[in-house]
């Protein structure tokens, strides 16, 4: 009996446990972030519009907590690799999408540039596990 | 009555009675099962609606650069320029529109339907008329909730223009409008059809999940409260993420939200000057330093944005020694006045204030001291923060330590906030952390470099004021942007752990 109690308890605090330790929101099922435009590979003539595909889960604004919904942030050439502990850095090369835009006007420099969106919470923090799109080489002529 | 119109036409100015028509993009949308939603709850219904308007419709309309025309009870029609950006508008609102109804039940999904026409309307002052207006609201009447239905004219514009499916559904005879339409379903991407689908399925499963923690707790409850009645307080409390539209959640600061400001005079014994100005006086008001006014180089070849390098005048003025302190903030917080109450050290700078935020603090600081507080404009930002220079950084031309506070500059960038305010030294001017430390917003809306920028330093309105300048950097960027003329923008209405401000004075 004793014994009994202690398995189910343990089980009910893993339960309950999970959402409390991990501080990440959880990604939804399934969920998949992707560059509509431009393709892998693409040669453009700059400044061009960017835009963003998600897969079941919205947008929205930051700052709002709804579940199963984030806001978009674009990584233009960074190469560190994701912090899933701290908010996504916004400087020039981390672009902030907070007002649930979908899309956005590029200017980069001509040359080859790697893209890569991460969805962020109300918090700007990446979800667990994180939602990344794949990481995009294109080059501006 | 004839007379009366001779008269007008014969004076220069337009006459009040030709009817202004133009050319524009009509957005109508419309809630789909409107009377059934309010059958079903009212209040809630409409607060609901409300606050969709406030918080979607009406900033996501401004930022496509259009205008709302009303808001009807269950629906609004709005009037672009542009056929590219309403029907972006539409995307934005329905992509929105799933976000906002993934945390509910299917049947209190507020989902709109939309149509957009490009036609010739009638303006009046407070309403649009004309065929363009009914034809869109008719598209608006056949779309299916969620879609967006646009008209062969609007499809003709944007096909080249906007990279996202199209399904045509041929011409459709509507009521009233003598020549059939020709009708488009905008598909944001081609896999819109499944994601409905999916969107189902992961509603089900949240609740499955949901009442399994229920239930888990309960078991848990049960177990704990039968031996020791103390930990129950620990295990009821799992997180639950309250969903609150309008306010974003304060930074994590649960502890100082429910006590009031620790009363003001009392400070720690520490060394640097402390930034509060007079013990005696009850408001925490941020000490400043006069500055004389002059002309300067603004900009840098550093950066695209911070070209062209132009001669800037700017008046005298003063600026904040400091960045505005979490014990300053939270006086405004106490007085209901700000939004949030922040957490952290008094004397660190406050973090996680949009620019709206900040507008809130200065304005009602402006009122409680009788004086004209504000924010500075970009301008008096980069005279201020070069301090008389003209070099890369104010100190000089290489990156040195102990002047601020930044990534590669022998800062902290792990640590969750700024370091105390005058922890570097001052520049020429006296001014601390003017660089580093915590980005800061200015009045500017953001432009993307100074073609066409104002020379006598006032505030450079217009241009893109969904985003606002911001200044500084970070103890989190590197130093490439502690420069003085380094800027960047971010979203006006979104807060952001590294966003601070400080304030500036008219004589």
């Amino acid at each position: 009996m004793r014994r009994a109690r202690l398995i189910m308890l343990a089980a009910a605090l893993a339960l309950l446990a999970g959402p409390v330790v991990a501080q990440n929101k959880p990604a939804g099922k399934d969920a998949k972030l992707y560059f509509i435009w431009p393709r892998n590979g693409a040669v453009l003539k700059g400044p061009f519009v960017c835009r963003f595909g998600l897969h079941n889960m919205g947008v929205t604004h930051a700052g709002d907590d709804y579940p199963n919904s984030g806001h978009h942030h674009l990584l233009i050439d960074v190469d560190e690799p994701l912090n899933p502990n701290e908010p996504i850095p916004s400087d020039k090369s981390h672009q902030h999408f907070g007002a649930g835009q979908t899309e956005t006007q590029l200017d980069l420099a001509p040359g080859k540039h790697t893209l890569q969106l991460v969805l962020g919470d109300a918090k700007h923090y990446p979800f667990n596990p994180p939602v990344v799109s794949e990481k995009i080489t294109i080059r501006v002529k | 009555m004839g007379e009366i119109r001779d008269f007008k036409s014969g004076r220069p100015q337009p006459p009040r009675d030709a009817v202004p028509r133009r050319l524009a993009a009509i957005v109508v949308g419309d809630i789909a099962g409107y009377s059934r939603l309010m059958q079903l709850d009212e209040e809630g219904t409409h607060a609901r609606v409300k606050r969709t308007e406030r918080d979607l419709i009406e900033p996501t309309i401004t930022e496509h650069h259009g205008k709302l025309i009303k808001t009807t009870g269950d629906g609004f029609i709005a009037m672009f320029d542009s056929p590219v950006e309403a029907v972006r508008c539409s995307i934005v609102i329905q992509q929105n529109m799933i976000g906002r109804n993934a945390a509910i039940a299917r049947d209190q999904w507020i989902e709109y339907r939309i149509g957009v026409n490009l036609g010739d309307i009638i303006i009046e002052s407070d309403d649009i008329y004309g065929d363009g207006v009914n034809v869109a609201s008719r598209l608006e009447g056949i779309a299916a909730p969620g879609d967006v239905f646009i008209s062969g004219g609007i499809y003709e514009q944007i096909k080249h223009k906007m990279v996202c499916g199209y399904e045509s559904l041929g011409d459709k005879k509507v009521k009233n409008i003598t020549d059939p339409i020709r009708v488009y379903r905008v598909l944001p991407d081609a896999a819109a059809y499944q994601r409905t689908r999916r969107r189902r399925e992961s509603i089900l499963l949240t609740l499955l999940g949901l009442a399994i923690t229920i239930i888990a707790g309960g078991v848990l409850w049960y177990l704990l409260a039968q031996p020791r009645s103390k930990q129950v307080e620990l295990a009821k409390a799992p997180p639950s993420p309250v969903a609150s539209p309008t306010v974003p959640q304060p930074a994590p600061a649960p502890s100082q939200s429910s006590s009031p400001v620790p009363a003001a005079p009392v400070q720690q014994a520490s060394p640097q000057p402390a930034p509060s100005a007079s013990p005696a006086a009850e408001l925490p008001e941020p000490e400043m330093v006069s500055l004389k006014g002059g002309s300067f180089s603004m900009g840098s070849n550093e950066d695209p944005s911070e070209r062209p390098i132009r001669k800037v005048a700017v008046k005298p003025f003063a600026m904040g020694k400091y960045p505005v302190t979490v014990r300053e903030w939270n006086a405004c917080a106490a007085a209901k006045a700000c939004g949030f109450t922040a957490g952290g050290k008094d004397d660190v700078p406050v973090t996680n204030v949009s620019w709206s935020d900040a507008k809130q603090y200065v304005a009602w600081l402006a009122e409680r001291t009788k004086k004209a507080y504000r924010l500075p404009s970009e301008a008096e930002w980069e005279y201020a923060a070069r301090g008389g220079t003209q070099s890369k950084y104010w100190w000089g031309d290489q990156v040195q330590t102990g002047h601020v506070g930044c990534k590669d500059c022998g800062g902290d960038a792990a640590a969750e906030q700024p370091v105390k305010v005058g922890s570097f030294k001052p520049n020429p001017f006296g001014l601390y952390d003017m660089g580093g430390g915590v980005d800061q917003w200015v009045e500017d809306c953001w432009h993307r470099n100074y073609q066409g920028a104002p020379d006598d330093g006032a505030v450079w309105t217009g241009g893109d004021c969904g985003s606002h300048v911001i200044r500084s950097g970070s103890w989190k960027n590197d130093a490439r942007y502690v420069r003085p003329a380094n800027r960047d923008n971010y979203d006006t209405n979104v807060r952001y752990p590294t966003h601070g401000f400080r304030v500036a004075l008219s004589p």
